[in-house]
């Protein structure tokens, strides 16, 4: 029965989103007019000074709302509610925009371009979530990101993705956060932005590309817990490394763990981590201090090794360059003539480029230069993230509780009610039904 | 266990919500795919009855059924935008309702968890390490492998390296367009490349092939085609190829024929330019859009039209570049031609009555379309076609209209002189011959100026001026020693080029507008009533022959390799011997 459900549940998010493609139809100019003349294209007005403003404070209170529902009410309910705000405000009303998980790459514009100067309200978007991590912990992740309310909206029956694939996979968004950082340096787009899966939801409108892909999402969100934000959001990365040098952390109790594990099973973002004995088999102790020093010694080997293959990638990144591309064309009509339709895209682009050509080539030039050492500087960084992963897996973390990871947890509030001393402690339970500790 | 009220009454809202999903995306889906069948841009229907258009394109009730049919498509477009939205809001609403009660449903039913201590949980860790290191190590494979094959699959023909970067950027030319030989004067000479002849000057360059039309023996027809589309553009000639514009409110077209046998070898719709409305609102009837004569270089034909419309074409047809350069303040419409100077463009977009904020002269590259230099010019609508003359060791762009005659330098634009001489409505165009610019204010005077001055030379370098019979459409033409004019009325005037004394005058008994022009010491006069004139460029008048043609003539007579070609409101004509035989062109 749930299962069918669950299909029909699937179908209907399929077809709403395959539905919304026909948006993006146009119509053609028309043949015959009565003096009409049509308007110009313009680019829309930005959004008042006072109402980005206001929304910044929107955004801190809700940050601050979560933070206090977090540690001082540890209340689960509060921050669904918040959530649910989160959603319809930055979500449905703001379209996704301006938000956190793009604004990184605003920054690094900022940097490599002295002609754009960031904004005040993105550098509070961009740091506010950080700082707050680096107190709190996850808080923004918790109540007031949209697109993790969506996701949490939409999970049914929560699904546990092994352990082993959670950390092999929780290096996935470092690389995007690079990917989407050289994208924003070298001034060809903010591919984090572009390839958002859920902010075309909240336009409803996309290209088909990114609307499966958000399909996709969601569908899996239904099973298995906010799939975006642990493999993907590179945002959420940021916030992992600011998390794990947090303050406060995020306890399931404040009281002393009885080890029931419920909270293990209460977590569907599989953040739970289990008690690990201090001690290690002396056995062991040889290979391991030898892997360690083996993986050590292999860092270094991976950023080389990652920067020198990430160095032949440059003419392949600069592709997606416009700019580039555009040399690109002009070159190889040079080469192998194609003759294109009158005043197609492609014609229209050449005749762009054929007027001045040594203004498209040397600025094709430098992009490829800039791609050379942002693509060296992008394999090196893979091999950081990989090794260090390694490393963090090599290392022997001892637990007496349970405990949430610092990093993985985005502070839900789920675990705290499934702790049977939080719920004596909040009445609901006597204690006499408390389990001993071990 | 029997299932709980609350749970079956869950599954049922959630089977309703589902089912309802189900519908509205049946009913969306079904929307979507029966109005491809009315995608505009596809159906058989509305692409025939526009290609039938293209054949007949004043035919208006074919024009009523596209507009019909064309406004049944956007109503049926629109509905189903309506259509859209609602549905995907109702999808919306249904897929809130289902995720919550399937949610609750599975909360109902889901059990309550009775973990197990763990007594191996060291060993299992340990286990759990060694995995997620593998798997790691296999998620950095998999990524290598990814970025190995986008390193694989990509090609390109840019430089690989800083080094062939610098190659391909310091070479010759890389800092322009790639290079191209402009047409040498002697290939300009033989063909017209412009409004009266290579130099605008309406005089065919000595040496031509003889005329295949003997005008002492009466003229024949060497062939005749129809012309597709209204316009008053004179022909230009261009290595066999004659073109001419025409278009309407809705369709503007260059047509392409072939010198020798008049057969059309093609025509072009000039469309979709960028910025440009589909339709010329206000244009005149009298004037139409395509007054203006088209300029070839050799390499590419130009054309522009009064709505602003300006499009470069390679002698196939084939589109090399548009731009939209209107719309164009002009009362009567604009009518300048084109001027072209090896392979750069020249337009003088005069336009305003009294407010001259919009006049400029544009220097264009030919090949890339690339604007050289632009100047703006404290004049009002104007429509004569301006000049490059060399003279003063300069190459001088010779621009009339009221009151300003300016001289502009053709490599920057910069002004030279100007003269305040010109009045009212100025249509004639200037000529250049024996050291002097020949110039009418339009009824009033002929004027013959020095263009060797700087700054205002009103006053200094007129070297002469008359107001005998001074035309007010037709343009002057002189062979150097004498100048010959031709007023609207048809009274022919030849004056000493020297000193603008009158020598002969003659009322040839007809009405002209077109320019006249001199072919190998013979003038030629065309009459709107079709009669061709054909005088001694002499100081004695002498009438060598005339005839006549079924057709009504408004545009100037070209002259390239031996023939004549003419544009008739209805024919382009090419003149030959008069025992010719007719070739006829569709």
């Amino acid at each position: 029965m749930l299962r069918r459900l669950k299909f029909i549940a699937a179908l209907g998010v399929m077809s709403l989103l395959a539905l919304m493609l026909s948006a993006e139809q146009r119509f053609p100019t028309p043949d015959f007019d009565n003096g009409y003349r049509l308007p110009s294209a313009s680019t829309p007005a930005a959004r008042q000074l006072w109402l980005q403003y206001a929304d910044a404070g929107v955004f801190l209170a809700a940050l601050g709302i979560a933070v206090w529902l977090i540690y001082k009410k540890r209340s689960r309910r509060g921050l669904f509610w918040l959530s649910l705000f989160s959603l319809a405000y930055f979500g449905f009303y703001r379209k996704g925009c301006i938000c956190p998980i793009g604004s990184p790459q605003n920054i690094v514009y900022g940097l490599f371009n002295p002609d754009y100067a960031v904004p005040v309200t993105v550098l509070i978007f961009c740091f506010a979530p950080i700082v707050a991590a680096l107190f709190a912990g996850r808080a923004f992740c918790a109540g007031v990101c949209p697109q993790g309310a969506l996701q949490d909206f939409v999970l049914i029956k929560p699904l546990a993705v092994p352990l082993w694939l959670e950390h092999a996979l929780s290096v996935v968004p470092y690389m995007f956060l690079g990917a989407g950082l050289i994208y924003a340096g070298t001034g060809t787009g903010f591919v984090i932005c572009r390839y958002d899966p859920f902010v075309p939801l909240f336009r409803l409108s996309g290209s088909i590309f990114i609307l499966t892909f958000g399909a996709a999402f969601l569908l899996a969100g239904m099973f298995v817990g906010r799939p975006y934000c642990r493999f993907l959001c590179p945002y959420g990365g940021l916030l992992r490394l600011a998390s794990l040098a947090s303050k406060w952390r995020v306890r399931v109790t404040p009281d002393s763990c009885t080890q029931c594990r419920l909270c293990e099973q209460s977590c569907p973002f599989g953040a739970m981590r289990e008690p690990a004995p201090a001690g290690t088999n002396p056995d062991r102790l040889g290979a391991e201090r030898k892997r360690l020093a083996w993986l050590l010694a292999l860092l270094p080997a991976l950023v080389l090794g990652g920067a020198w293959a990430g160095s032949k990638l440059g003419p392949a990144a600069a592709q997606l360059d416009p700019a580039v591309a555009l040399a690109e064309r002009y070159t190889r009509q040079q080469s192998f003539p194609v003759q294109y339709g009158l005043m197609t895209p492609e014609a229209l682009s050449l005749q762009r480029a054929s007027g001045n050509p040594a203004e498209i080539l040397a600025a094709a030039a430098d992009l490829r230069r800039r791609f050379d050492l942002a693509a060296l500087l992008f394999g090196g960084w893979i091999g950081l993230v990989i090794g260090l992963k390694l490393l963090a897996l090599s290392v022997r973390q001892s637990r007496t509780d349970f405990e949430p990871d610092r990093g993985a947890c985005v502070a839900c509030a789920r675990c705290f009610t499934a702790c049977p001393n939080e719920r004596v402690r909040l009445g609901w339970m006597p204690a006499a039904d408390e389990p001993a500790p071990p | 266990m029997k299932p709980s009220p609350l749970y079956r009454a869950l599954c049922l809202t959630a089977w309703i919500a589902g089912g309802f999903c189900l519908l509205v995306c049946a009913g969306m889906l079904y929307e979507h795919f029966a109005a491809a069948t009315n995608d505009p841009w596809k159906s058989p229907q509305l692409l025939a009855l526009k290609e039938n258009l293209a054949d007949t394109p004043r035919n208006e009730p074919l024009q009523k059924q596209i507009r019909q049919l064309d406004l049944e498509f956007r109503q049926k477009f629109r509905h189903r935008l309506a259509l859209d939205k609602t549905g995907a809001w109702l999808l919306l609403g249904g897929m809130l309702v289902l995720v919550l009660a399937a949610g609750k449903a599975a909360a109902l039913q889901k059990t309550l968890p009775l973990p197990q201590p763990k007594t191996d949980a060291g060993e299992l860790s340990v286990k759990l390490a060694s995995r997620a290191r593998w798997s790691l190590a296999g998620v950095g494979l998999a990524v290598a492998g990814s970025l190995l094959i986008i390193r694989l699959g990509n090609s390109s023909f840019l430089p690989a390296n800083q080094a062939a970067w610098q190659k391909l950027l310091n070479q010759p030319g890389a800092d322009q367009a790639p290079a191209e030989v402009a047409p040498s004067l002697a290939e300009a000479q033989a063909n017209w490349p412009r409004f009266r002849g290579w130099d605008g000057g309406g005089v065919a360059a000595p040496g031509s092939a003889a005329l295949s039309w003997n005008p002492t023996n009466g003229a024949g027809v060497l062939w005749r085609s129809a012309i597709p589309a209204p316009g008053h553009s004179s022909p230009v000639v261009w290595g066999g190829h004659v073109f001419i514009s025409g278009g309407t409110a809705d369709r503007r077209e260059v047509f392409c024929y072939n010198a020798s046998s008049g057969a059309m070898l093609w025509r072009r719709a000039i469309e979709n330019v960028p910025g440009s409305p589909p339709k010329i609102s206000d244009m005149l009837e009298d004037t139409g859009c395509a007054a203006p004569t088209m300029a070839a270089d050799g390499r590419r034909v130009y054309a522009i039209f009064a709505n602003g419309d300006l499009a470069a074409l390679n002698f196939d047809g084939s589109g090399v570049w548009t731009k939209y350069l209107g719309p164009i303040k002009n009362s009567y419409g604009y009518a300048t031609s084109l001027a072209v100077w090896g392979n750069i463009l020249l337009i003088q977009l005069d336009q305003g009555e009294t407010d001259t904020a919009g006049s400029k002269l544009i220097s264009l590259q030919g090949a890339s379309g690339q604007v050289l230099w632009e100047r703006a010019r404290p004049v009002p609508a104007s429509w004569a076609t301006p000049i490059v003359i060399e003279a003063a060791g300069k190459m001088q762009i010779i621009t009339l209209a009221n009151p300003w005659v300016i001289a502009y330098t053709l490599a920057d634009g910069n002004e030279l002189w100007r003269a305040q001489l010109l009045e009212s409505e100025v249509v004639p165009s200037p000529v250049f011959a024996g050291g002097l610019v020949f110039l009418l204010n339009p009824g009033t005077r002929l004027l013959a100026l020095r263009p060797d001055g700087a700054g205002d030379v009103t006053k200094t370098h007129v070297a002469w001026s008359t107001d005998e019979n001074v035309p007010d459409i037709a343009s002057p033409v002189s062979n150097g020693e004498l100048v010959f004019t031709v007023t609207s009325m048809g009274i022919v005037t030849c004056f000493d080029a020297s000193d603008g004394k009158k020598i002969w005058g003659k009322d040839l008994a007809m009405e002209v507008q077109a320019s006249p022009a001199i072919r190998g010491g013979q003038l030629f006069i065309l009459g709107e009533n079709g009669a061709l004139v054909a005088l001694q460029a002499a100081r004695a008048f002498q009438e060598i022959g005339r005839s006549q043609l079924p057709d009504k003539f408004l545009a100037s007579p070209a002259f390239a390799g031996g023939h004549v070609f003419l544009r008739g409101v209805t024919n382009l004509y090419s003149l030959g011997p008069a025992d010719a035989k007719l070739a006829q062109q569709p």
